[in-house]
């Protein structure tokens, strides 16, 4: 199932214009200038942001339609994010980090223990986030976006502000991850090294208009 | 330890009559407490009642915070509205306002004659001046602000990320909430919790005025402090020894969390 987005999001002095249209197997690299909207489209697609006009959908299944104002819960639009420092619930540990959400389905499941060691946890697992490397907490974030059963994988700058030793081992994680992964990636990145070694297609943010600021990716 | 260098070395002389100020009452105290007969002027009658008064009564101004500033911290922190900055200060005008006054706004609100006591008295024959309600109310007007202010900080600096994590891996907004959100604040909570109830503990102005004075019904301990002040009993020292100890056990188990926390509240 693709998903198909034609949406605007409109701020105070912001518009953003989104058209997109991927096809799962696809990792789509979203590049773009600090404020141009990249974190803003993937908020979108997860459901913490809601579109002013427009569509967003998966195959037959409308996450947010402006026109007939419908718009579904990010619980319930199967979609897995990976965020800029994880994301990660620093209070739980990293199993419970693991197993939060739909990934509670997968406690004690070889699934489960292939997951961990896949992400080389099993040291981690009983450590909080706040206690571990900018690296080893994207690996945490990455692994429990691979143990939930997701359609969309949305990831923003996972590897921003990483040095350049957990970069490359997040990095090869992601890679290792995304060829088995069957559903469709969205990789938000400034690191041109790094689209170019894992992106399948890449989309750039334009600023068309600064006066108020207008964006537009279209791919 | 530390050393400053650009510190003035005179400053200090002007610090020492800070402490003294503070010290100095409560070393008298500690000086003047018959040690001899302090299990018994903590224990009499009259001590005895304030002191379970006091702690029912401030266990449940705490949990009438929890239940109700959670929502409204949470709100303030991360809502916009209009009025917003206003119902922020009238939230906390409390913390600036002489307790007695609050008592007073209090009896005018809630009182037999008050503008929405009346209406209780005429509809349902309730009256909550000079009641324990009464204390409980004039404890959380006075201590619920430092609650509130505490958890808006706290709401606040949530990184809204993992919030949108929660969601997009499952869990609904209540879910959310009270595993995540709430989770995430626990230091703040557990901060705010016990503020408000040492507040609550040493309320006296707005429980005098608006719950009076009544041994066994609303004479908490700084009431209870007061009423044998006045009439020259030995017991309002013990009393004060033993409220002083409490908030010293207060102090020392917060570690300066709550500097921290009322700092980022500001």
């Amino acid at each position: 199932m693709s998903l198909e987005m034609h949406c605007r999001l409109k701020r105070t002095k912001f518009i953003l214009d989104v058209e997109l249209s991927i096809a799962p197997g696809c990792v789509l690299a979203v590049t773009g200038e600090n404020g141009s909207g990249k974190s803003s489209t993937i908020d979108m697609i997860a459901g913490l942001l809601a579109c002013a006009e427009g569509k967003i959908a998966l195959g037959d299944k409308v996450f947010d339609d402006s026109t007939t104002n419908q718009f579904v819960q990010p619980e319930k639009r199967g979609v897995s994010t990976v965020f800029q420092g994880g994301g990660l619930f620093s209070h739980l540990s990293v199993e419970r980090n693991l197993l939060f959400g739909r990934g509670a389905a997968f406690k004690n499941t070889a699934k489960f223990e292939a997951t961990v060691e896949r992400f080389n946890l099993a040291d981690l697992l009983s450590r909080k986030p706040s206690t571990l490397s900018g690296g080893q907490r994207q690996r945490v974030a990455l692994a429990r976006a691979f143990l939930s059963p997701s359609e969309i994988l949305l990831l923003d700058e996972p590897t921003n502000s990483l040095d350049a030793v957990s970069r490359d081992e997040v990095r090869s994680a992601m890679k290792s991850f995304f060829t088995t992964y069957e559903g469709i990636v969205i990789l938000v990145s400034h690191d041109a090294d790094e689209v170019a070694e894992i992106a399948t297609r890449v989309a750039n943010i334009k600023v068309v208009s600064r006066d108020i600021t207008t964006a537009r990716l279209s791919a | 330890m530390k050393r400053s260098l650009s510190a003035p070395r005179g400053l200090i002389l002007f610090a020492v009559p800070a402490v003294a100020i503070v010290v100095v009452p409560v070393v008298a105290v500690i000086l003047r407490v018959n040690w001899s007969n302090f299990l018994a002027s903590i224990s009499n009658d009259v001590s005895r009642t304030a002191l379970v008064l006091s702690i029912r009564t401030s266990l449940l101004t705490t949990s009438l915070a929890l239940i109700f500033g959670t929502p409204l911290a949470w709100f303030l922190a991360s809502r916009e509205f209009k009025f917003k900055s206003l119902l922020r200060a009238l939230c906390v005008l409390p913390m600036v306002l002489p307790p007695v006054v609050g008592g007073v706004a209090l009896l005018y609100a809630f009182g037999r004659r008050g503008v929405v006591g009346s209406a209780l008295n005429d509809w349902f024959g309730w009256q909550l001046a000079f009641t324990q309600t009464a204390a409980v109310l004039a404890q959380f007007f006075v201590a619920a602000p430092f609650f509130i202010i505490v958890m808006e900080a706290a709401f606040g600096q949530i990184d809204q990320r993992v919030v949108g994590s929660a969601r997009t891996y499952g869990a609904g907004p209540w879910r959310t909430f009270v595993t995540v959100t709430l989770g995430l604040v626990r230091p703040s909570l557990v901060a705010a919790l016990v503020l408000t109830w040492a507040r609550a503990l040493g309320e006296f102005g707005a429980t005098i005025a608006f719950a009076g004075n009544t041994e066994g019904r609303t004479q908490t301990v700084p009431l209870a402090v007061f009423s044998q002040l006045e009439s020259g009993d030995d017991s309002a020292l013990a009393l004060s020894m033993l409220m002083m100890f409490v908030s010293l056990i207060v102090l020392v188990a917060l570690r300066g969390k709550w500097i921290s926390a009322l700092r980022r509240g500001f």
